[in-house]
């Protein structure tokens, strides 16, 4: 089974912001000359009266979307976006920062998730995977068959949050061609041979048929078969579009005529080539199991117990890689459960199980601390009424530093382990995004003046951040700023103010905020910061630092564009 | 003449002084004594009961208003903490997400002597999405022994999480600083003290060569804390100077700024030989 998850980087952000739902979100990348170029795009939740650019089809509405393509650059998009969905569209776009680190811990997360459908899971061997393919040989049948297992998996994936589509085939080359255009469908009777088929209507889910994969595939473009853009070309130059075209292209001379990549990719799509899933998960990794001889209702258990059992499998767990001088870095707990059929006594069957992933800043092999995590993930998840096994399964080790312990002396490290441990709990029940080291960024613009980055990571920007800041430039020594002009709370969103400024360009003498009037007895000011345009929506903003009578200090700033006030930020 | 047996003003006060002597001298400074550190303010220190910031203690910041300066003058104390901790981290609990870094970050490098690869892992910010779970991440976090101080806003705190706090400080040695609107003085406290903040103007300093900007003059008044004494029951106030560049004392930079005052008159004498040499050799000895 092939699990695409379109536009992942963007996918990515919006589960970590979900305020960034109702504007354009672009994820750039930066290129030479200061260029930025689009990895991908999409608007999840536009406003009334405008397009929803995220659907790839036109519009519901009757208006075209956007036709964003990911590689333009930014000021190319952020024009084809104003003219499908108006400038102020452009205004409220996001831009974040391209991050592929980031992006393939997430989807290595999503396959880790997705070990509760097979155990052979696998992230697409790409340079920007989409794609998780998992073994489901001899596993379906536990779901209820392949439509029901993999509906199963596009929903379960829909409740976390994230757009799936998913195919279920005999290779990994044609689960991926499915997945990727499951609204395909075959062509009419009448529908002229070679001509790649229009997509019919929304489908999420697919299931090619076995040992005939080729023919069920045949109506797809060419594009599915994983080729690169030169290899597509070549082959439109031919008057080849489909898989089916390719097909019928003699196999001798495709090599000669298109490269190696073609023929390569026809075999592993028709299985005459195999293709191994590379699983990074590492399937050698200790788990710990304990099944129970009867379900058990989880409100009878008593947290002394629950902590007991957990920490037995934890321990178990634990010990091998504690002698390897490893430590974990991520886990699941999987809690098993089932339900009784209905007018079958005694009969029951199996659920999905309740997961519980817990991530770690740094690898630890103390089972209590992971214990303790574990508990404050499970006092935070919804947890089933009754259940027939636990699974404890380390999905990611690393090494431990550990050395030889000094008598005094270790302030500073000890310090560290003990803040580390601090960390680990506090992003065990705020969430990972929720905890973080902010790092100052060379941004002119105060939304994009730091980054957050996990704490861990705090030595190596360059893996880029998580979220906090959008822009991502190189990284500052501190020092050299101006912190006296930055204020210590800045509000997330500038509110609009009403001020009067004696002279025209001028600092303010009164601004009106929360219903009071403040009186102005000192401006300095101003302090005019602009964004390039490459930079996406324009920002021309005279900041000023005011303190009013009462002796509050405030920051304001004057929209250049259209000269109105608004406050940015509180000296509080 | 007949006495009615009952003390007067003067002996109920002195008796209760005697008891709570005896009792320990409060509730507040039982056990093994924390030490004090200065709060890198030296008007700040004077008002606060026990002469600096008491490791493993509250203070509470009641802001007279938002922008009153409470939270700046917090945050420059959590960097004097820092700094004084081998390897001690500030932990910023941010329940609003308001809490900008940029402002804080070069006070800390400066606190810390300047070495900006030290500060990684020093300050830490958690922004936690429901109110229990922002006292539960104070509480974690003053429970941490490599944490030097917990910077919150908490706005609604029930006496018994107060009190769990100052427990949790004891334990690890953090230092809590609580941000709190000025409507919270009503309410009963386990901080060590509760400082109120205004915002005044006139921060510049004659002949510092300093601005209005990078200076923000604030007065404090102590409105609470540990009973210790008639001594100590009226209100005192405090008027400090922030500066805001280095996220410290501002007198210090009045004391510099006199001496530069001193050396441009001399330097403004007219350079004709003996009178120049002597001028520089009096700008030397200062």
């Amino acid at each position: 089974m092939t699990i695409w998850l379109p536009r992942w980087p963007v996918q990515r952000r919006l589960r970590e912001s979900p305020e960034l739902r109702y504007a354009p979100l672009f994820v750039c990348r930066h290129e030479p000359r200061g260029v930025m170029r689009v990895v991908a795009w999409a608007w999840a939740v536009p406003a009334r009266g405008e397009s929803g650019a995220s659907r790839s089809q036109p519009a519901e509405r009757g208006r075209p979307a956007a036709r964003i393509v990911a590689g333009m650059s930014l000021a190319e998009a952020l024009a084809v976006l104003a003219q499908s969905d108006g400038p102020r569209a452009c205004h409220r776009a996001e831009i974040v920062a391209d991050d592929p680190v980031g992006d393939r811990e997430g989807i290595e997360e999503v396959a880790r998730w997705c070990r509760r459908f097979a155990p052979l899971v696998a992230v697409e061997s790409a340079g920007r995977p989409e794609c998780v393919h998992v073994d489901v040989t001899g596993t379906a049948e536990f779901f209820g068959g392949e439509e029901t297992l993999v509906r199963t998996a596009v929903w379960t994936l829909q409740a976390r949050g994230i757009h799936a589509r998913a195919a279920i085939a005999d290779t990994i080359g044609a689960g991926w061609a499915a997945a990727r255009h499951t609204d395909f469908r075959p062509p009419p009777a009448g529908h002229p041979a070679g001509h790649p088929a229009l997509p019919t209507r929304h489908r999420r889910c697919a299931i090619v048929p076995p040992a005939d994969q080729m023919t069920a595939l045949a109506h797809l473009p060419a594009a599915a078969l994983r080729l690169e853009s030169d290899c597509l070309a070549r082959l439109r130059e031919v008057g080849v579009d489909t898989i089916g075209g390719v097909g019928k292209l003699p196999r001798k001379s495709l090599t000669s005529r298109f490269g190696p990549q073609l023929a390569r990719r026809l075999a592993q799509c028709s299985g005459t080539l195999a293709e191994p899933l590379e699983t990074p998960c590492g399937g050698e990794l200790p788990h710990a199991s304990q099944a129970f001889d009867f379900p058990l209702l989880l409100r009878e258990l008593t947290q002394e117990a629950l902590g007991a059992l957990v920490q037995r499998l934890v321990q178990k767990c634990v010990a091998p890689l504690a002698a390897a001088g490893k430590g974990v870095t991520a886990l699941q707990v999987r809690l098993e459960s089932s339900r009784s059929w209905a007018g079958q006594e005694g009969a029951r069957e199996a659920c999905a199980p309740t997961v519980i992933d817990v991530g770690l800043f740094r690898p630890s092999a103390a089972v209590g601390h992971l214990a303790e995590l574990i508990r404050l993930r499970m006092a935070r998840a919804h947890l089933p009424r009754e259940i027939s096994g636990m699974v404890v399964d380390v999905v990611a080790v690393g090494p431990v530093a550990a050395r030889q312990r000094m008598l005094f002396g270790e302030v500073a490290e000890a310090t560290a382990s003990q803040v580390g441990l601090l960390l680990d709990r506090l992003s065990g029940r705020l969430g990972r995004s929720s905890v973080f080291e902010p790092k100052l960024l060379a941004d002119a613009q105060p939304e994009h003046a730091w980054l957050a980055v996990p704490p861990a990571a705090s030595g190596r920007l360059s893996t880029g951040g998580r979220q906090g800041s959008k822009m991502r430039a190189c990284a500052l020594p501190v020092g050299g700023r101006f912190p006296e002009r930055r204020p210590i709370c800045l509000l997330p969103r500038p509110v609009r103010l009403e001020a009067v400024a004696v002279v025209p360009d001028g600092p303010p003498v009164r601004f009106q905020y929360e219903g009071q009037t403040h009186d102005i007895a000192q401006a300095r000011g101003p302090e005019r910061i602009e964004t390039a345009w490459w930079r996406g929506p324009c920002v021309r903003r005279d900041y000023y630092v005011v303190d009013t009578s009462a002796g509050d200090r405030y920051w304001l700033f004057r929209r250049l564009q259209d000269g109105g006030w608004f406050l940015h930020g509180r000296f509080a | 003449m007949v006495s009615s047996g009952l003390p007067g003003g003067e002996q109920v006060r002195d008796m209760l002084a005697a008891q709570a002597a005896q009792a320990g001298g409060g509730f507040t400074f039982k056990g093994p004594a924390q030490p004090v550190l200065s709060s890198g303010f030296r008007a700040l220190d004077r008002l606060l009961p026990a002469g600096g910031v008491r490791r493993g203690s509250l203070l509470e910041w009641l802001a007279a208003t938002e922008a009153s300066g409470a939270a700046a003058l917090a945050c420059a104390v959590a960097c004097r903490m820092a700094a004084a901790q081998a390897g001690g981290a500030i932990l910023v609990v941010d329940r609003r997400g308001l809490f900008h870094p940029p402002a804080v970050l070069p006070w800390l490098e400066e606190a810390c002597g300047g070495r900006g690869e030290a500060l990684a892992g020093r300050l830490v910010v958690a922004r936690p999405n429901r109110d229990d779970d922002e006292l539960w991440a104070i509480d974690q976090a003053l429970r941490c022994a490599g944490v030097a101080a917990v910077l919150a806003w908490p706005q609604r705190v029930h006496p018994t999480a107060m009190r769990r706090w100052q427990l949790a400080a004891k334990a690890g040695g953090a230092v809590g600083l609580l941000v709190r609107p000025q409507a919270a003085q009503r309410e009963s406290s386990w901080a060590e003290a509760r400082v109120c903040v205004w915002g005044a103007l006139g921060g510049a300093l004659e002949g510092s060569g300093t601005d209005s900007l990078s200076l923000r003059r604030l007065r404090l008044a102590l409105v609470g804390g540990p009973w210790l004494g008639a001594g100590h029951m009226e209100e005192r106030t405090a008027d400090i100077v922030l500066d805001l560049t280095r996220g410290r004392d501002g007198a210090l930079l009045e004391r510099d700024g006199a001496l530069r005052e001193r050396d441009g008159a001399l330097r403004s004498l007219p350079p004709q030989g003996a009178a120049r040499q002597e001028g520089r050799a009096v700008c030397r000895a200062s």
